[in-house]
């Protein structure tokens, strides 16, 4: 792994089991952050590094489930491991198809446990390096004169020089120009890199 | 209902006849006739034979005072003098007859009223003791169930901890060279949190335990006796027949009463839930007492179940061992440590053609105890 050393963050009331998990996951080599509450992880600071979330359902205060969907809504995004002592079925779908990674009973299986972790942060490495990549195209697409965006658009619609021309009144020729431009400013080696590009730029705004 | 007629009629010719004589030696003394004895006569017919047995008394009466006792004597024919006096004693005879019956009439319906009211209440004397039952065997499961979750959440998270820092203490271990202060650190935080879930287990056995026995001498054919007809309406309920086998005049015990009860309570609805799970017709449950050598009295459950399995027979006093899919395992548990502090015995043993006898023994002398 070339990127900094992943951080592992553990909400959970119990002091025991938030000393014990932060043991296990430093045995094993990980950066292990405790918190008793919710609130102390909110109020931490989060690296700039690949993490994940081992949350307690049972809190004080906040159950964990309501606050998977807290944290969904302020736009946080972490994938969340869940840990309970009595969970149970409605409890589990609601956990997962809130999008958690993982939802273990207390006690867990050392394998349980640190799979998932795995699992949990190769999804936040994946969705770091796309923000990333997304961050870069917005910085090009942000370059682009409004003319060259309207020629983009239907370029990649699949129309011809000529189609795009006709529909923007304007010359062949220019539009062979602008489309020189945008394919410069965005540095796309082809007609189908540029369609892939145009493709992520528009699912990160429905996102 | 003939010869009930019969009698009725009977007895009132009967009464109006004693009149008749009565009044017959009475008129030697008064210068009237004395007819107040066939109102008598007529209010008793009316009362013990009804409204028809009174009538024929009046007629009867009528008939006789009109020909013995009504000038001209011992002829039909009335004077006109004598008729207003004859009338009205016509008059006031069928008024006592129908005050009479009615009376008696009243007074029976409010009897069977009464005995209906009776019927009733012991009707629904049964029916509130039957859901009085229902009810305890219902708050007893949803306590078991309430206590379950929070013994399962206190235990569970101690035992977490103790686990996964078992796991980290091997991995520890397993690193080169191994990391023996982080090794020494972690197996003190298993043996705090290993404490840590024994106490709680302590804190349940103490909820479990009475304080302070109250003994007294107490008969525990009474004990199984009170038990068998509690249960009863849970035993037909699982098809379950109870039926006792007890030693006449048993000697008694010095024993805590409750927590005897307890204890047999315990061993019945045990022996019932081992019985629950084989498919045969035939459930009996056999609850035995009887005198040992050496003064000892013996309590015997019988059930017919499917009997206990050899790798769980040394487990089933354990607390939290349990075999059924929903018991905290706990019952046997405190049975044993009841009657051990009764200075008694509590095992188990398989019972000859499939089942199991748990039974225990007490001391008939037990006197003193220490919980």
């Amino acid at each position: 792994m070339s990127d900094p050393r992943p951080t592992v963050f553990v909400v959970d009331d119990d002091a025991s089991v938030r000393e014990a998990v932060s043991n296990l996951l430093e045995s094993v080599g990980f950066d292990a952050k405790t918190f008793a509450s919710t609130e102390g992880f909110r109020n931490a600071p989060r690296p700039d590094s690949p993490s994940c979330l081992v949350l307690d359902i049972k809190l004080p205060g906040a159950n964990g489930l309501d606050f998977q969907e807290a944290l969904a809504r302020a736009g946080i995004s972490i994938p969340i491991i869940f840990i309970t002592a009595h969970g149970d079925v409605p409890m589990t779908s609601r956990a997962m198809k809130a999008g958690a990674v993982e939802f273990l009973m207390k006690p867990f299986q050392k394998e349980d446990l640190l799979a998932a972790i795995h699992h949990a942060l190769e999804r936040d490495r994946v969705g770091r390096r796309q923000d990333a990549e997304l961050a870069v195209l917005q910085a090009r697409f942000d370059v682009l004169t409004s003319r060259e965006c309207e020629v983009m658009d239907l370029v990649v619609d699949g129309l011809t020089n000529k189609e795009v021309a006709d529909k923007l009144v304007i010359s062949e020729v220019t539009t062979k120009m602008h489309r020189g431009q945008v394919m410069r400013k965005m540095m796309a080696l082809s007609l189908a890199d540029l369609v892939r590009m145009s493709d992520k730029l528009k699912n990160r705004d429905r996102r | 209902m003939v010869q009930d007629l019969i009698r009725r009629y009977t007895l009132s010719a009967a009464f109006v006849s004693l009149a008749f004589v009565c009044t017959l030696f009475l008129q030697r003394f008064f210068p009237y006739p004395f007819l107040f004895l066939f109102f008598a006569a007529v209010m008793a017919s009316a009362w013990f034979g009804g409204t028809g047995a009174g009538i024929f008394a009046v007629l009867v009466s009528t008939l006789v005072v009109a020909y013995f006792f009504v000038p001209p004597y011992r002829s039909w024919a009335i004077t006109p003098t004598a008729l207003s006096y004859f009338a009205a004693f016509v008059v006031c005879a069928l008024v006592v007859s129908w005050v009479s019956s009615a009376r008696r009439k009243t007074e029976e319906a409010l009897r069977e009223a009464r005995d209906q009211l009776e019927i009733k209440v012991s009707e629904r004397t049964a029916a509130l003791m039957r859901t009085q039952t229902e009810l305890a065997r219902l708050s007893r499961v949803l306590s078991m169930g309430e206590l379950t979750a929070s013994i399962a959440h206190e235990i569970s998270q101690p035992l977490t901890a103790v686990v996964t820092h078992g796991q980290a203490c091997l991995e520890w271990l397993s690193g080169s060279p191994p990391n023996l202060e982080k090794v020494h650190q972690t197996t003190e935080s298993i043996v705090r949190d290993g404490t840590r879930a024994g106490a709680v287990i302590d804190r349940v056995r103490a909820l479990f335990r009475k304080e302070a026995p109250v003994k007294d001498w107490t008969d525990l054919n009474g004990v199984i006796l009170e038990l068998t007809v509690f249960l009863r309406n849970e035993a037909n309920v699982r098809h379950v027949s109870i039926r006792t086998q007890l030693l006449p005049a048993l000697p008694h015990v010095m024993a805590d009463r409750v927590q005897l009860q307890q204890v047999v309570m315990n061993l019945i609805l045990n022996g019932m839930d081992a019985m629950s799970g084989t498919g045969q017709d035939e459930r009996e449950l056999v609850v035995r007492s009887q005198k040992e050598s050496g003064d000892q009295v013996l309590i015997a459950v019988e059930d017919s179940g499917a009997g206990i399995a050899p790798e769980a027979a040394e487990k089933i006093f354990d607390p939290f061992f349990t075999t059924k899919p929903h018991g905290i395992g706990v019952g046997l548990s405190i049975s044993r440590s009841i009657v051990e502090s009764h200075r008694g015995r509590l095992w188990a043993v398989p019972r000859p053609g499939g089942g199991t006898v748990f039974q225990f023994t007490l001391p008939v002398g037990a006197q003193e105890s220490h919980v």
